[in-house]
């Protein structure tokens, strides 16, 4: 046997390529729960929940990547994260996150006194993008 | 001698001066294309995994079950497979993508006259045509000739990135959610290459098999999925997500499509209007230097004639 088996991560977004590596185990959230992929999975496709990616670098250390949302496949173990936005840990901007969310909290309150409920919607969505940027950089 | 010679001597100079200023727009034109073209290409890579999914989700005749069976708006939320499902049409919305300023050569009356076309086949006219724009010269020009402009946006960046863009899109989709038109056309330039751009109006929603580019179904190889997914949750939470990110990238990559081929076309403006100042400065220093000439020569006949007098 030669090397271990390893899986190339690249997580995708409209703006380019956020993230390349290879790995042995990538831990992600999926919108009903964790999954854990290691060399020669099986062939997936998940859609992912607004959280973060955990792919391992060393023994003991994680590099973690915020992703909103967006979906992951893996095939050939290669695993790309196609996503609408995503940041490495040290790429987010915590003072942008943090007025995100406040402006996300303001209109969850008048989403709630207008009872608008797709902008409701939209704007829990926009809060849990900022919460999950701002807990992941305060790691 | 019809022009005096300070008279030319002041045009040679406006226009060398106006000649400095095309010249520099054109390269500033054409610095924001070679960015641009950069992004596109990674902007691709993006647009391509998700097709290829959805190319994939679609061969497992999802696409098929998912148009019969769903539409109904569950409690309120967005419905994601509504965006497979064809309405029956009573309105129809046209995204128009034009420049908000200037001096970009034809770029922007291309798009209107062949949107305007587009408008006037298929029975389609100011009452059953919501316009959406995106550039300040297309939402003009509607508004004008009383066109129902539901919504317009300027000030699109010279290199869209994706999250200034999100929110038009988020927009353009949520209209279609609410039923506010039963199909989107979006219309723009496609960059060919620096010399050509060539009109497209795309059909973006809802999305069928057509739009998704129907080779991709017949090679199915070249897009390296061929395996077949473990799906987690299941196949139609994926459609869920996916077919929303799909629907905004399809937007976004015409955004920026529209921008590269506006950069390009404002850089070949610039450079005919910068060989054309050239050219009327050559033949004005030719029209100075007779003057000058003729002048010069008249003032010496002038003065052999004065002196052939005095002797």
């Amino acid at each position: 046997m030669d090397a271990k088996p390893t899986i190339v991560v690249n997580i995708v977004t409209p703006d380019g390529s956020v993230y390349e590596n290879s790995t042995s185990l990538v831990v992600c959230k999926t919108t009903v729960g964790e999954i854990g992929i290691m060399p020669n999975h099986i062939p997936t496709l998940a859609a992912l929940a607004i959280d973060r990616v955990r792919v391992q670098t060393t023994e003991e250390k994680f590099d973690e990547i915020a992703v909103s949302g967006g979906f992951m496949e893996f095939s050939d173990n290669t695993l790309s994260i196609v996503a609408s936005s995503a940041e490495k840990r040290e790429d987010i901007d915590t003072n942008r996150a943090q007025r995100a969310k406040e402006r996300a909290e303001k209109r969850i309150e008048e989403a709630k006194q207008t009872h608008n409920v797709d902008e409701l919607r939209r704007a829990e969505v926009s809060l849990r993008r900022a919460i999950n940027r701002i807990s992941i950089s305060n790691k | 001698m019809p022009a005096s010679l300070q008279e030319v001597k002041r045009r040679i100079e406006s226009t060398k001066k106006t000649g400095q200023i095309t010249g520099a727009m054109q390269m500033v034109s054409t610095a924001k294309l070679s960015q641009i073209q950069k992004h596109t290409t990674s902007y691709q890579k993006y647009a391509q995994k998700i097709r290829s999914v959805i190319t994939h989700l679609a061969k497992s005749h999802l696409l098929d079950s998912a148009t019969v069976g769903s539409g109904k708006s569950q409690n309120g939320k967005i419905n994601t497979l509504g965006m497979l499902k064809q309405r029956p049409v009573k309105k129809t919305g046209v995204v128009v993508i034009t420049s908000d300023r200037g001096l970009v050569g034809s770029y922007n009356s291309n798009v209107i006259k062949q949107t305007m076309q587009l408008i006037d086949s298929d029975k389609r006219n100011k009452d059953n045509t919501v316009i959406l724009a995106i550039g300040g010269t297309g939402a003009d020009f509607f508004k004008k000739r009383g066109y129902d402009v539901e919504y317009e946006y300027r000030g699109v960046k010279d290199i869209p990135t994706f999250r200034e863009v999100r929110p038009i899109v988020n927009n353009i989709v949520a209209m279609y959610d609410n039923e506010q038109y039963d199909e989107l056309y979006v219309c723009y330039n496609h960059f060919v290459n620096t010399l050509t751009s060539v009109f497209r109006a795309e059909k973006m929603l809802p999305i069928s098999a057509e739009n998704m580019g129907s080779d991709d179904f017949n090679s199915p190889d070249e897009n390296g999925i061929a395996a077949d997914y473990e799906t987690e949750p299941s196949q139609d939470a994926i459609l869920e997500v996916v077919l929303p990110q799909y629907a905004e990238s399809l937007v976004y990559g015409a955004i920026l499509d529209a921008k590269t081929s506006e950069h390009s076309s404002s850089s070949t403006a610039m450079k005919s209007a910068s060989d054309n100042a050239r050219d009327i400065i050559s033949s004005l220093e030719l029209k100075y230097n007779r003057a000058r000439q003729s002048a010069i020569t008249t003032e010496i006949t002038e003065i052999t004639g004065a002196q052939a007098a005095l002797e």
